[in-house]
C-alpha cells in the first residue's frame, strides 16, 4: 500500500547477527547465483530510501538517507557504495553485514572498472535508480546491463522461518497499534491523538517504521495537520515494520456497531477459505468482486484485494481477478475487503502465510 | 509573492523559452534535497507519482496516482483540473496535447522506470527545471508563514530532546521520540539527522549506538508543515561541557553571525559563505573550511524548491527579499569534532531575519 514517504527513515535498522545470521544471507546469495545466467560475474543491487527491498534482502542494509549500490561478485566479498559521502560510512556500518563500505561517488566509473575486472554484470532494482544515475551507469558500461530484479523478487516471496518470525512480530506491533487507537478513541481523544497513540504503541515495541493513513467516512489520507475533532467511525490503515519486515492492516474503528465493517469482515472470512497452496490468486479476488459488487466497491480495493508482504510495503497487488499466479507455501499476503454504501464505508483486512496444507492467519484483523 | 504571481512568472519564463507546455514530474519519494516541481506548480505534496501539466496560458492539469487519492487532491488543489489514475504515464498520454513545444522538470531525479516512460512520450522535450525552480526562489507569503510554524516546532522539538535524552538511550530511540513529538505538534514530517559520539566526523542518520556520558549530540531538526521545511542545527553535550568545547562552539556561533550579517539583498550566497569562512580562517581553521570537511554553509529549504541553493563559494545567486534558507557553519574542528550550529533565515528588505526565537547555543544535559 502506498503511504506518504518520509524524508529520512527514522527507527532501529541495525543488523543483528543473532536474529539474522550471516548464513541466512549466504543462502540467499547462493540461491540467487544458482538461478542467475552463468555468464554474469557480478550483480549491482540498488536501493534508495523509497524502494530497497532487494538490497535489504541481500545485505540487510536499509538506506535511511540516500541511495546505495551493493556490488556483489559471484565469488568474493561484496562492497556497498553508500550515498552521502565518506562521512556517512560510520553511521551506515552497523546496518549491514557487508564489511567494505565506500562512498557512492562517480558510480559509472567505479562500475565500469569493476566490469573490466570481472566481466558480465547484472542489475537489480535498476528501475528505482534516479534517471541521471542510471543513465551514467548505462553509458559507462556501453549498454544497459541484464536486469536480474525478477530473480530476486521471486526468491523473496517464500519466507524463511526467521523471516516469518519477524513478520509475526510486525503483526504483533500492528495489533498493539490498532488496540491503542481503539482505546484512545474510546476515551474520546481527538483524531490526531488517536493516530499518534497507535504509532507510539508500535514504536514502543521497537518498530523500525510505522506508516498510517486515516480519515472519516471510510476515506484514507496521510497526516498533514492536527485534527482536534473526535472521529467515530474512523477508518485507518496502519503499516508496521519490524527488523525490515512489514505488516499492514485496515480497520474501521468505532465504539458502536458498524454494519459495513461487519459485512466486510464476513466477506473476508469467506474469501480466506479459498486460500491454500496451489489455489489461484484470482479465486479470493473473484469471490470478493462478486460479493461486494462494483457499485459498492471501496476505491482502495477497486483494482485489487491485496498482495505479497515482506520487505516491501508497496509491492504490486497480485490478488486481482486478472491474476494468473498461484499461492505457494511460505508466501505471506495481506488480503483486504472494502465496501461503501448506505451502511457506511469500511475497509478491513487480514494477513496470512500459506502453509503446506492451507494457510495460517498471522493477523486476523482488528479485534476491539 | 503570491502563488498566482509565481505561476505567472513560470509562464513568462516558458514564453521566453518558446515553450507551450511544461511537464513536471515527481515520484512521491520526498527528500529534502530533491526539489519537487509538482509541488511548485500545484502547491500539492503527493502521496505517489504525480505529473503536472502547465500550459503557457497558466492552465494546470494535475495527474495523480493512486486513483483513490483523487478526492483528497481535489480538495487541496483548487486551481486546475485533477485526474486520478492508476498509472501517471497512461494519464499523461491521455492528457498530452499533440504538437506542442514541451519542457520537462524533475525528470533527472525521478526513478529510471518512470522517467524513461515519460521521456519516451516527450521525444523533443527540453529540460526546463530552471524555469520552474527559479520562479520559486522567493517564497510565497503562505510558505513563509509555514516556515515560521515549522521553526517553532523545531525549537520545541530540540527542547524536548534536552528533556528526554539520557545516557543509555539509543540514537534511534531518541530520534523516534523526536519524530513522534514533532508530529504531535503538527509537523507532517521531520527530516531529522541525529547522532552522537565523543568526536563526531559529521552529522548522520541515527543508528543503534547508545548515548554515553561526554557524548556530543548533533541534531539537525527539520520539521515540515504543508510542504514547507524549516531547520535548526543544534549541539548538546551529555554532562558538563569542557571549557575547550564551549570556546570552540562560541567560535562557530560567531562565524554563523558573520554569515547572517553578510546576508543582505544584493549580496551573493558566496559572500555569506566567505564571511563565515573568514572567521574560522582567522583562527587557523582554513583547511577545515573546504571539502572533505565542509562543502557548504547552508542551503535552500523546500520540499518544493531548494532555491536559492547552497551557501557555497561557487554560488553567485543574488539574495532578494522573500528568500528562505539555512545558514549553518556546521564545522568540523580537530579539537572537538563536528559541531552543529545553524538557523533558518528569511531575507527581508534590510537583511536576514533568523526565524528562530533562540539562537543556537551549546546545551548541556545534566
Amino acid at each position: 500500500m502506498l503511504t506518504m514517504h518520509p524524508t529520512v527513515l527514522v527507527g532501529p535498522a541495525d543488523w543483528d547477527p543473532v536474529r539474522l545470521p550471516q548464513a541466512e544471507f549466504a543462502a540467499r546469495l547462493a540461491a540467487f547465483w544458482g538461478h542467475c545466467d552463468p555468464a554474469i560475474a557480478g550483480a549491482m543491487v540498488f536501493g534508495g530510501p523509497h524502494h530497497h527491498a532487494e538490497l535489504a534482502w541481500l545485505t540487510h542494509f536499509t538506506p535511511k538517507l540516500e541511495g546505495a549500490i551493493a556490488l556483489i561478485p559471484r565469488a568474493g566479498a561484496p562492497r556497498l557504495l553508500v550515498g552521502g559521502g565518506a562521512n556517512m560510512l560510520g553511521a551506515a556500518k552497523p546496518l549491514t553485514w557487508v564489511e567494505t563500505l565506500l562512498p557512492l561517488r562517480d558510480a559509472g566509473t567505479t562500475i565500469a572498472r569493476w566490469h573490466d575486472e570481472i566481466g558480465g554484470l547484472a542489475l537489480v532494482n535498476g528501475d528505482a535508480m534516479p534517471f541521471g544515475l542510471r543513465q551514467s551507469i548505462d553509458a559507462a558500461l556501453g549498454a544497459a546491463p541484464l536486469d536480474a530484479t525478477a530473480l530476486v523478487t521471486e526468491a523473496m516471496r517464500r519466507k524463511s522461518s526467521r523471516e516469518l518470525a519477524m513478520i509475526r512480530e510486525a503483526c504483533a506491533g500492528l495489533d498493539a497499534a490498532l488496540s491503542a487507537m481503539y482505546d484512545a478513541q474510546r476515551t474520546r481523544m481527538a483524531l490526531s491523538d488517536v493516530v499518534l497513540a497507535g504509532e507510539r504503541a508500535a514504536r514502543q515495541r521497537g518498530a523500525q517504521d510505522v506508516r498510517t493513513l486515516f480519515g472519516r467516512e471510510g476515506r484514507l489520507a496521510p497526516f498533514t495537520a492536527l485534527d482536534q475533532a473526535i472521529a467515530d467511525p474512523l477508518q485507518v490503515y496502519v503499516a508496521v515494520r519490524q527488523d525490515g519486515y512489514w505488516a499492514e492492516g485496515f480497520a474501521a474503528l468505532s465504539q458502536s456497531a458498524l454494519p459495513a465493517a461487519e459485512q466486510a469482515r464476513a466477506t473476508l472470512t469467506e474469501a480466506l477459505r479459498l486460500i491454500g497452496p496451489g489455489a489461484p490468486y484470482r479465486a479470493p479476488a473473484e469471490l470478493l468482486a462478486r460479493e461486494v459488487g462494483a457499485g459498492r466497491m471501496h476505491p482502495v480495493t477497486r483494482n485489487g484485494f491485496g498482495g505479497p508482504m515482506g520487505l516491501a510495503l508497496d509491492a504490486p497487488e497480485c490478488l486481482t481477478t486478472a491474476s494468473r499466479g498461484h499461492f505457494a507455501a511460505r508466501e505471506v499476503f495481506s488480503l483486504r475487503v472494502g465496501l461503501q454504501g448506505d451502511g457506511g464505508a469500511a475497509v478491513v483486512s487480514a494477513m496470512i502465510v500459506i502453509t503446506e496444507t492451507g494457510h495460517d492467519v498471522l493477523w486476523p484483523g482488528a479485534t476491539p | 509573492m503570491t502563488f498566482d504571481e509565481r505561476l505567472k512568472a513560470i509562464c513568462a519564463g516558458m514564453a521566453a523559452r518558446g515553450l507551450d507546455l511544461i511537464v513536471a514530474l515527481h515520484d512521491g519519494a520526498h527528500f529534502i534535497e530533491t526539489p519537487n516541481p509538482v509541488t511548485v506548480i500545484s502547491g500539492f505534496k503527493s502521496l505517489g507519482p504525480a505529473v503536472c501539466l502547465l500550459r503557457v496560458d497558466g492552465a494546470v492539469t494535475l495527474i495523480v496516482a493512486p486513483a483513490w487519492d483523487e478526492p483528497r487532491v481535489r480538495a487541496l488543489c483548487r486551481r486546475g483540473r485533477v485526474v486520478g489514475v492508476d498509472d501517471v504515464v497512461d494519464g499523461l498520454r491521455a492528457a498530452l496535447p499533440p504538437g506542442k513545444a514541451a519542457g520537462t522538470a524533475g525528470l533527472d531525479a525521478a526513478p529510471y522506470g518512470l522517467a524513461r516512460r515519460i521521456a519516451a512520450l516527450l521525444p523533443g522535450a527540453v529540460a526546463a527545471d530552471d524555469v520552474v525552480f527559479d520562479a520559486a526562489a522567493r517564497k510565497t507569503g503562505e510558505e513563509i508563514a509555514w516556515a515560521r510554524e515549522a521553526t517553532r516546532i523545531a525549537e520545541r522539538n530540540f527542547a524536548h530532546l534536552l528533556a528526554i535524552a539520557r545516557p543509555g538511550m539509543s540514537e534511534d530511540e531518541l530520534a523516534v521520540a523526536l519524530r513522534l513529538h514533532a508530529q504531535s505538534l503538527g509537523a507532517e514530517d521531520n527530516f531529522l539527522l541525529l547522532c552522537a559520539g565523543p568526536h563526531n566526523r559529521a552529522v548522520a542518520p541515527s543508528n543503534g549506538r547508545r548515548l554515553a556520558e561526554g557524548d556530543i549530540i548533533l541534531a539537525e531538526i527539520t520539521p515540515s508543515c504543508r510542504g514547507q521545511l524549516a531547520q535548526i542545527c543544534r549541539t548538546a553535550v551529555v554532562g558538563a561541557a569542557p571549557a575547550l568545547l564551549r570556546e570552540k562552539y562560541a567560535l562557530v556561533v560567531e562565524a554563523m553571525n558573520a554569515g547572517i550579517a553578510a546576508a543582505c539583498p544584493g549580496a551573493r550566497l558566496a559572500d555569506v559563505c566567505n564571511a563565515i569562512n573568514a572567521v574560522l580562517e582567522a583562527q587557523g581553521y582554513g583547511e577545515y573550511c573546504h571539502p572533505p570537511h565542509i562543502r557548504r554553509r547552508g542551503h535552500g529549504l523546500g520540499f518544493a524548491s531548494v532555491r536559492p541553493g547552497d551557501v557555497a563559494p561557487d554560488n553567485d545567486t543574488v539574495l532578494a527579499p522573500g528568500m528562505v534558507f539555512m545558514i549553518h557553519p556546521n564545522q568540523y574542528l580537530p579539537e572537538t569534532g563536528y559541531l552543529l550550529c545553524g538557523e533558518p533565515v528569511l531575507m527581508g528588505e534590510r537583511g536576514a531575519e533568523p526565524l528562530t526565537r533562540r539562537q543556537a547555543a551549546l546545551a548541556e544535559l545534566r
